[in-house]
């Protein structure tokens, strides 16, 4: 009659070793040879952008503005393709994948912000506006905090942790689709503030050009970089707490 | 085979009088949202906190908007007299109405927002604080069960700016511009709101955290609904607006909408399940 | 017999986060078997149920569910099964009469007034189907459980602590509903601690460390 089951208590949930991030010294040495020739450039390369004010020095900031603005945006889609790949099929890192790349996307969205705003203010005398574009990256912040606070909520509840992360990522990802592509258009956005001219450098010198499209690159370069590091970070703390959970249940 | 064996409740579904085959969810939805309105009707919470909330803000409206009123008649009595005897030229900035028709809607639906986000999450943290969610899953698909919570938390907010909205265009002297396009902006606002609502409940019900999750939750993916929304009234409140412009806009709100549930619907059972 | 059930749960094991409950659990029932799951407390046997069910997913291995030989996943099962457990709770909001309809509605059955009364009846809540379930003792509630998970006279009864806040006679209706599930072909599964309900079982699972 008795069919038994004995149950060895806790193994470690993965014993194999993580392998070291491929490439990881040509990286950090191509990142920062790049970043570095990127913020000389920005002062000493590219000239000063034709139409405006202070002969448009105060522009130089648009290298490290549009391409962090951009990648902000970048990062929430990434975080929204991990998080449907991690409901699909389950795997924990996807999970960890998509929240690095939120987290990173909201450091993106603050820097965004923050240099947007010194542009405004030194460009035009308001620091905000209210112009579509900086309605648009403050909403993106608060979507991005929004995303956090239920993921600091979660701390402890692991198990449905990943699941409500991935879920709000998706409901939010209509909102921020809309950000990216109608809010800019809506009438009633654009009325919103009297008239400013949104910062559009069509004026692309070769100087300028030779200073904007490798930023756009060094800080896509950085962002990849970063979300391997962060992954990583996340993994081996992971390991280390499953191995002290194993040493204090023998 | 022909043989009829007393088994009762084993036998093939179709012939066993006691159990048909499975209702359509659609039925299943209509049957709970069914059974959250009696209960609803019996208990009264989410309907009294909401409500109660909802007017002490309008009270506390009421109060806070008085100079803006009495400025707002005051500058139109300016307006209209200076048009009168046709003399100082007025910059635009001074025409301006200190409170306009699309200021006063967007206010409404911060208002609706919150008493959303005040009783609309009742209808999941109840469910998963008194323990009937395992009683619910194993009765019904995921999906019948968003599409019945969905439909009460629309009748609810149906109900309530039923309620509130003629009473704040008394307060604030909102005009109605239109009142088919009236309508059809409330519809469609109401429906974004609960959409919205619905899923950051089953969220924040999850979670486990109730409340102020929910709020931190919900309302920052309204912003974005608000200014769909209030670019919608501002084509209401236009006179003589064109129809492509009306179905544009209103159409785009709707779209919202729709999408919201969409997603909610494709993801809801990631949320229900384990 | 017209129809067969199996459940075969084949090395099933669950963890929370870092600690695992249970690994690689076997087992087996057919048609007019009673399963039993035994062990201490926090070993697992609610857990164990929640994965027959299909109301957990297991970290690894499988719980299947064969229906007629046809294989049925977790969400298909529930309508071929009865499950009565701690944590299971109806709307105290409600009587017990409008609970049994909520629940009957959604799974498509309409029963008259009589069939609803036979079935407070057969439980022991004769008399008692408009009183809400706030008002009921928890042994009460116990019976109304069963009231619930017998609506659709399921082929599989899934029961975690089956006597659990009932008195002698609650414990004779249960074991009366377990004997008639053997009778028509059923699989009943059992989680308990009670040697007495132990011995109501044909095979039996534990689990826990030795």
């Amino acid at each position: 009659m008795m069919t038994t089951t004995s149950t060895p208590p806790a193994s470690s949930p993965s014993g194999r070793k993580t392998a070291p991030i491929q490439g990881a010294w040509w990286k950090f040495v191509l990142v920062g040879a790049l970043m570095c020739y990127v913020i000389y450039g920005a002062f000493f390369i590219a000239g000063g952008a034709v139409g405006f004010g202070h002969s448009g020095d105060p522009a130089r900031i648009v290298f490290f503005h549009v391409p962090v603005a951009v990648l902000s945006y970048v990062c929430y889609a990434v975080g929204a393709v991990y998080g449907v790949l991690f409901l699909r099929r389950g795997k924990p890192l996807d999970d960890v994948k998509s929240a690095s790349s939120l987290e990173l996307g909201f450091v993106f969205c603050i820097l965004a912000t923050i240099t947007g705003s010194i542009f405004a203010g030194v460009q035009w005398g308001q620091y905000w506006n209210w112009d579509p574009r900086e309605t648009s990256i403050a909403i993106m912040l608060l979507l991005y905090a929004s995303y956090l606070v239920l993921r600091s909520a979660l701390a402890d509840n692991v198990a449905h942790r990943g699941r409500l992360s991935a879920v709000y990522v998706l409901v939010a990802l209509v909102p921020a689709t809309f950000l990216i592509w109608v809010v800019p258009r809506i009438p009633y956005v654009q009325s919103l503030h009297p008239q400013n001219v949104i910062a559009n450098p069509s004026n692309t010198s070769p100087s300028y050009k030779a200073v904007l499209f490798p930023s756009f690159l060094a800080f896509t370069m950085l962002y990849v970089w970063l979300l391997q590091v962060r992954v990583r970070f996340i993994q081996l703390s992971e390991r280390r707490a499953s191995r002290r959970a194993e040493q204090r249940g023998q | 085979m022909g043989r009829h064996v007393h088994t009762a409740g084993l036998a093939v579904a179709a012939a066993d009088p006691v159990r048909p085959s499975r209702p359509g969810w659609w039925r299943q939805a209509l049957a709970l949202t069914g059974k959250d309105i009696r209960a609803e009707l019996r208990t009264r919470v989410a309907m009294s906190a909401v409500g109660v909330f909802t007017f002490a803000a309008l009270m506390l409206l009421a109060i806070a908007t008085e100079q803006l009123r009495d400025a707002q008649a005051v500058r139109q009595t300016v307006v209209y007299g200076l048009l009168d005897r046709q003399s100082v030229a007025v910059t635009g900035a001074d025409l301006r109405p200190a409170w306009d028709a699309v200021g006063k809607m967007g206010l409404l639906w911060v208002l609706l927002s919150f008493a959303a986000f005040s009783g609309l999450s009742h209808s999941f943290v109840h469910e998963e604080e008194t323990g009937t969610v395992t009683a619910l899953r194993l009765s019904a698909p995921a999906g019948a069960i968003y599409a019945g919570k969905l439909l009460f938390n629309l009748l609810l907010l149906f109900a309530i700016a039923a309620v509130v909205t003629p009473v704040y265009m008394l307060i604030t002297g909102m005009p109605a511009g239109t009142p088919g396009v009236l309508a059809l902006l409330m519809l469609g606002g109401c429906g974004g709101l609960a959409a919205t609502a619905t899923i950051v409940a089953a969220l924040a019900a999850r979670a486990g955290s109730g409340g102020a999750l929910y709020g931190a939750l919900g309302l920052p993916l309204l912003v974005v609904f608000l200014l769909l929304l209030l670019n919608a009234a501002s084509g209401l409140y236009t006179v003589d607006a064109s129809v492509v412009r009306i179905i544009r806009d209103v159409g785009g709100l709707f779209s919202y909408d729709v999408l919201i549930v969409a997603v909610s619907a494709l993801t809801f059972q990631y949320v229900w399940e384990e | 017999m017209d129809t067969r059930v199996e459940l075969e749960l084949r090395e099933v094991s669950h963890r929370f986060g870092l600690r695992a409950v249970f690994e690689n659990v076997c087992g087996t029932a057919c048609g007019a078997q009673t399963l039993v799951v035994a062990g201490a407390n926090g070993s697992g046997k609610s857990t164990l149920l929640r994965i027959a069910a299909g109301l957990l997913a297991p970290s690894s291995g499988r719980a299947l569910f064969r229906w007629n030989g046809q294989e049925l996943d977790a969400v298909a099962r529930r309508e071929h099964l009865g499950y009565v457990a701690p944590d299971l709770m109806l709307y105290r909001e409600l009587s017990a009469a409008e609970n049994l309809l909520f629940f009957a509605s959604l799974r498509g059955i309409s029963p008259s007034r009589e069939e609803l009364i036979s079935m407070l009846a057969e439980v022991g809540l004769k008399g008692r189907g408009r009183d809400l379930v706030g008002a009921y003792s928890s042994g009460m509630r116990q019976r109304l459980k069963y009231a619930f998970a017998l609506l659709a006279r399921p082929p599989v009864l899934i029961l975690d602590e089956p006597t659990a806040n009932l008195d002698d006679a609650g414990v004779e209706i249960v074991r009366r509903i377990i004997d008639d599930q053997r009778v028509k072909g059923g699989i009943t599964l059992i989680a308990t601690n009670e040697a007495r309900e132990t011995a109501w079982g044909d095979t039996c699972i534990r689990l826990g460390s030795q």
